[in-house]
């Protein structure tokens, strides 16, 4: 008895053509995402998905996703996958023309530009990853120039050693008026805070962890003209979307520490410094300052800060600076990449240093922030 | 009366068969017996010191175990303890300051004094060097070899031709006539290669190679011929022989190592083992007073393929819990899953004095933890290395391997072959 044999079930198609110029903004826009070392082989890849008369790009190292899109003449709707490093690599090189991508069999992809021909290999389109959903209510909708400006201010001080876990983000809290941001790895805090904004849809206070990944990926998205972004959350997920670009951040969960015990309150010895000078003048002394420690010494005397370092291997240096201060001579260490994280991130405008002795906190802030109350708290070195 | 005027007096005092002898004095039937220190005689791993007895079977320090059962089956073999012998060895230290301010552990069993200008004090150097060996043998009941000289090297040399339980002083004007006759190899520093090397000139005695011009050698050799050119004329030049007995020498690294009986690709196993090995590292680091900023993790598998992978830290650590995290997080991010593993290392390097950086959240935190673990210390100097440790090391419990490594000054290994004690 004849039997009918089922025809090969016709394979996922795609094909679509997109501009040189309008595919590599967006291939540059995700990079940061893909995983580079990883060890699950779809992860550094692309997904493409092309409908109606988009193409949107997906990254994920499964922490963070990056999803964005396009515009393309879309002639045949579909998904596939493509080695992302690999073709940012090459679409790089190609003229500045028209790219003709389509789905062959067995997962490669086919890659025309003029008179270039491409096939790389893919890997099954089922095998990326499910990605979460943007929840259909409570976003908020944030100023893209606060965000950005708040993640300058503190982004440096996030801990960059992954054994204090909860340090590894910054600490958002959005008030129904207000918004701050808070970042630490145990030996300085930099704190930023904004009133007079208005946040529907906060009541109360919510607060949220965000990793440093989400972090730096942010910064870099919020580089563009967009006026806000809309951000939510749920039970694991951060989403921020930024125009066309959706970024979501797997949730640091645990505990910050309770910052707010270490601000300090005492502080007996305040003087006021141009910025960019003691930045120039840290960044001096500090060429000499031992390699590793980076320590540089701050010594307040009547009418004048000395600020010094020496190594045995470099030698000695010193620089002065006139300043507003009668009270008792005092000398404090402190770590001098430290101090320049936080001179780099105020400009050049004139700063306040505030200091109790030298075994507690220094506090370092911009003597004029309308704007944002910002505030910057580090602890010395044993000198 | 006037005291004659030596130019420098150096004592190399070397314990005769340490290890033996201190096992010796926990089990006295052991006496005179062929014994191997290090582990059982089908176990894997080396042996760490046999006694005289054995050696006459061929037996020597740093042999496979199973290779020492094979040349002397009538050996005794006997796990070794090193908490006992560091005991004994800061014995030894103490016995020594009591003749000299300057004095340098070069391993557990031995040490150099700078003895000169203490003649008044002591008498001549034979007469300080006899009270030396009679005060050692009644405080730590451990018979030990003198070598005296003018230089660290004579010192050295002479003591391996005093052993055992002897006392050799090579008077000054002598040093070059006492060398001469001797095999090239003998001189300290002078290993394999280089015995190779001027074997292959015809030099193989100390002698051959005095007769040679310092320009030769230099050119031959490079700056390691000047280095020889000296030696054989019994001054102390090239390698840590520069240095004055009493410099610190500071460690470049402190590293503990450890091999399975039998692979092992259990992570919990893994994981305790390197706790383990990270509180001995940590131990020696707040021994020697050194924060390492640097922390490695050691891996070989079962085919001996081995892997190293180090981790910088941003503020040094001397402390137990730190350095394990880093090592697990190393561990974890390179051991092949379940594959087995022969061998686990932990080693802590780009030492600095101190950690400078105080705690902004926890300030106490650090010294809590320093706190604790002085008392931890104290409590292993006092009842053994395996008193007390973090939980997760218990289930790593091994013994320590039985090393030569000097007491309060980690790290530094100087070539020693431990035959010739």
């Amino acid at each position: 008895m004849p039997v009918e044999v089922a025809p090969a079930v016709a394979t996922s198609t795609m094909e679509i053509t997109v501009g040189k110029f309008e595919l590599l903004r967006e291939l540059t826009a995700t990079q940061g995402v893909v995983e580079r070392k990883t060890t699950i082989p779809i992860l550094s890849n692309y997904l493409f998905e092309a409908s109606g008369d988009k193409l949107s790009l997906t990254a994920t190292d499964l922490d963070l996703s990056l999803r964005t899109s396009c515009n393309a003449k879309v002639k045949k709707e579909g998904a596939c996958t493509i080695p992302a490093r690999k073709l940012y690599d090459y679409v790089k090189l190609l003229p500045d023309a028209d790219i003709t991508i389509r789905l062959l069999d067995n997962h490669w992809v086919s890659i025309r530009c003029g008179r270039s021909n491409t096939k790389m290999v893919g890997m099954a389109k089922s095998n990326f990853p499910g990605l979460p959903v943007f929840p259909s209510a409570g976003a908020i909708k944030i100023p893209a120039g606060v965000l950005r400006s708040m993640i300058a201010k503190t982004g440096f001080a996030i801990a960059s050693e992954e054994s204090r876990y909860t340090l590894n983000g910054a600490l958002m809290v959005l008030k129904p008026e207000s918004i701050t941001m808070v970042a630490t790895d145990g030996h300085r805090l930099a704190h930023v805070e904004r009133s007079g904004e208005k946040f529907d849809g906060v009541s109360g206070e919510m607060k949220t962890l965000i990793p440093k990944k989400a972090m730096d990926e942010l910064k870099s998205l919020l580089d563009s003209d967009i006026e806000t972004i809309d951000f939510a959350k749920d039970e694991s997920t951060l989403f921020f979307r930024v125009g066309p670009r959706l970024l979501t951040s797997r949730q640091l969960t645990g505990q910050f520490p309770n910052y707010e015990a270490v601000l300090p309150k005492d502080i007996t010895k305040s003087i006021a410094l141009h910025g960019e000078e003691l930045g120039a003048a840290i960044a001096r002394v500090a060429q000499f300052a031992d390699e590793r420690s980076r320590a540089v010494r701050l010594r307040l005397e009547k009418g004048d800060l000395k600020i010094s370092a020496s190594s045995t291997e470099t030698g000695e240096s010193e620089d002065s600076i006139e300043i507003v201060y009668d009270g008792d001579p005092m000398a404090i260490g402190f770590n001098a990449q430290y101090l320049m994280d936080f001179i780099k991130a105020t400009g050049s405008g004139e700063v306040k240093l505030e200091l109790k002795d030298a075994q507690s906190a220094g506090q370092l802030r911009p003597a004029d922030s309308e704007d944002y109350k910002y505030r910057y708290i580090v602890m010395p070195m044993r000198i | 009366m006037q005291m004659p005027h030596y130019p420098r007096t150096i004592f190399h005092v070397d314990m005769d068969a340490f290890f033996v002898s201190v096992e010796e004095l926990f089990d006295p039937s052991l006496k005179g017996k062929p014994v191997v220190v290090g582990g059982d005689r089908d176990e894997r791993g080396v042996v760490s010191a046999a006694s005289y007895a054995a050696r006459q079977f061929g037996v020597h320090s740093a042999m496979p175990l199973r290779t020492a059962a094979k040349l002397c089956p009538q050996a005794i073999f006997v796990d070794g303890h090193p908490e006992r012998y560091r005991e004994y060895s800061h014995k030894v230290h103490e016995v020594l300051e009591h003749f000299s301010p300057l004095v340098e552990m070069a391993s557990v069993d031995e040490a150099y004094l700078d003895m000169t200008g203490t003649e008044r004090l002591h008498g001549r150097p034979l007469k300080s060097a006899h009270r030396l060996h009679a005060e050692m043998k009644s405080v730590t009941q451990l018979n030990c070899s003198i070598g005296i000289g003018t230089s660290r090297l004579i010192a050295k040399v002479s003591s391996a031709k005093a052993k055992p339980n002897g006392v050799l002083w090579v008077l000054p004007g002598q040093e070059a006539k006492f060398l001469a006759p001797l095999a090239v190899g003998d001189i300290p520093g002078v290993g394999k290669v280089t015995e190779q090397k001027l074997h292959a000139m015809d030099i193989k005695k100390v002698g051959d190679l005095a007769r040679f011009d310092d320009r030769d050698l230099e050119d031959r050799f490079g700056k390691w011929g000047l280095a020889l050119a000296g030696k054989s004329r019994g001054e102390d030049a090239g390698g840590w022989f520069d240095n004055e007995v009493g410099d610190s020498v500071d460690a470049k690294s402190i590293s503990h190592e450890h091999t399975f009986n039998e692979d092992t690709g259990d992570a919990e196993r893994l994981l305790s083992t390197l706790m383990r090995l990270s509180e001995m590292v940590a131990r020696r680091l707040r021994e020697a007073g050194f924060f390492a900023r640097t922390i490695q993790l050691k891996l070989r598998y079962k085919d001996f393929t081995t892997l190293t992978r180090a981790h910088s830290l941003e503020h040094p650590t001397q402390m137990d819990n730190q350095i394990f995290e880093q090592i697990r997080n190393l561990f974890v991010a390179h051991w092949k899953k379940g594959a087995p593993v022969r061998l686990l290392g932990v080693q802590a390097s780009h030492f600095e004095r101190g950690s400078a950086q105080l705690d902004l959240l926890e300030p106490d935190q650090q010294q809590r933890w320093q706190n604790a673990l002085a008392a931890v210390d104290h409590l292993r100097d006092k009842f053994g290395e395996s008193a007390v440790g973090l939980a997760r090391g218990m289930k790593g419990g091994f013994r320590e391997r039985t090393h030569e490594n000097p007491v309060g000054l980690p790290g530094k290994m100087p070539a020693k072959d431990a035959n010739k004690d």
